[in-house]
């Protein structure tokens, strides 16, 4: 419950504070939110796997964020930016995607 | 294959299974809390991280928005600024009419400014009162339903808009059931005037429509009605109601007014035979008053003239007209006035 409310918390403050994100940092953002949502749907489906364990869920979710963030990056250097990020989105996609049903079979047993 | 396998499969990180079994193996319980500093650290960075992304990545009027956002009030002022011109344009012609009527009266031509308004009438260049008709024609409720359900003559567009050819032919069937002026939305159709289409506008006399589409015909509103209802354009307005439920009203009035044409010009036809500009005030001595009718008689305008006038169209004479100017076929200005 606690990081539930942290989720919260961080939510309030981002909207309070509404900081101006830089425009070189912009194309980057939805792809962190992609690799964020997937971090946090692997955490809830370890937690309910009883196999959660924080280090992993930190370190699964910066290298997540990085790689993310350098195969953007690296696609805009080739040109390729809009391929590259959709590939991306595409296989963090799949795996949230199953995270979740993994998550709805344990919460409802279908 | 491998990778999608292992994608579909086994989404789950492998590490956290691992590090299970390592804690397993130190004898440590397998799941970590969930309440511990760096969780929550993390939990608060993820959401800020969502308000921040949903926050500058939500839509923001862009700059082509801005630039159109401009060219609306832009359009917004000119057709401001292009109305008052027509009243300017109005008032002006009201002045020339007098002047024009002072100096036939001092030239002796007194005839003359008759016959120049009975022109002007049938030129559709002043403002008519009387009774008549009001249709009133709107697209249908659901204009962006049933995509379609069929084809229809003058349309690739939605079937439940009312097209300049819907327009057309009711305007037509108005003016064969005897209507004698009609004016749409407020503009006169005088006989320059056309109704087209520009992409899914309607464009009558060169001015963009918005609908509902409002035609005002003079004429007897009895006589018109029994006329128009039983015509083709009659049946075809109640076939569009009936099939694409445009929605039509049909009302007679005993006082309708139907304005004059400010825009009226003939800026390259001419009379036929020497012009009648001769006759144009101050300019000339005053020909025997007769002649200038009996020349447009010829030209076969003052029969219909005259009828028009005997009919009793009732003018209202002192408003909203440009003068001599109107394009009335006897008119010299064209000649005078190059602009």
């Amino acid at each position: 419950m606690i990081p539930v409310l942290g989720l919260m918390a961080g939510l309030a403050v981002g909207l309070f504070l509404d900081p101006s994100v830089p425009v070189w940092l912009q194309p980057y953002l939805p792809i962190a939110v992609i690799a964020a949502l997937d971090a946090v749907f692997g955490a809830i489906r370890a937690i309910l796997d009883g196999i959660f364990n924080d280090k992993v869920f930190v370190v699964s979710f910066l290298s997540n964020v990085v790689v993310a963030a350098f195969i953007v990056f690296l696609g805009d250097q080739l040109g390729v930016g809009s391929q590259l990020s959709t590939g991306v989105v595409v296989v963090l996609g799949v795996r949230i995607f199953s995270n979740v049903a993994s998550i709805r079979r344990h919460l409802f047993k279908a | 294959m491998t990778l999608l396998t292992t994608m579909m499969e086994r989404p789950l990180d492998a590490g956290y299974q691992e590090a299970t079994d390592r804690r397993i193996a130190a004898g440590l319980p397998g799941a970590t809390s969930t309440r511990t500093v760096l969780v929550v650290v993390l939990a608060i960075l993820i959401g800020f991280l969502f308000a921040v992304a949903a926050q500058s990545l939500r839509p923001k009027p862009t700059a082509a928005a801005a630039v159109k956002k401009e060219l609306v009030t832009r359009i917004e002022a000119l057709q401001k600024h292009g109305s008052a011109q027509e009243s300017k344009v109005a008032a002006l012609g009201r002045q020339v009419r007098d002047y024009e009527a002072l100096a036939l009266k001092q030239s002796g031509g007194t005839d003359l400014s008759g016959t120049i308004k009975a022109l002007e009438v049938q030129a559709g260049a002043v403002p008519l009162t009387g009774p008549g008709l009001t249709l009133t024609l709107d697209d249908a409720a659901s204009t962006d339903t049933d995509a379609d359900a069929g084809s229809r003559p003058s349309s690739g567009f939605q079937e439940g808009r009312v097209t300049s050819g819907d327009l057309q032919i009711v305007v037509n069937g108005l003016w064969g059931a005897g209507a004698e002026a009609i004016s749409i939305n407020g503009h006169r159709l005088s006989s320059t005037a056309a109704i087209r289409f520009a992409g899914q506008a309607i464009i009558v006399d060169f001015r963009p429509l918005s609908r509902p589409y409002v035609i005002t015909a003079l004429g007897s509103p009895q006589g018109m009605q029994q006329l128009f209802e039983p015509s083709f354009a009659g049946l075809y307005l109640s076939q569009l109601t009936d099939e694409y439920k445009i929605r039509s009203i049909l009302a007679g009035s005993d006082s309708l007014t139907v304005p004059g044409d400010p825009a009226a010009r003939l800026e390259v036809a001419q009379p036929v035979g020497p012009p009648v500009g001769s006759t144009a005030p101050g300019t000339t001595t005053p020909r025997p008053g007769t002649s200038a009718p009996k020349r447009s008689a010829s030209a076969g305008d003052a029969p219909t003239a005259t009828s028009m006038a005997t009919n009793g169209a009732p003018s209202k004479a002192s408003s909203g007209a440009t003068g001599a100017g109107t394009g009335s076929p006897a008119s010299p200005t064209s000649e005078e006035n190059p602009s």
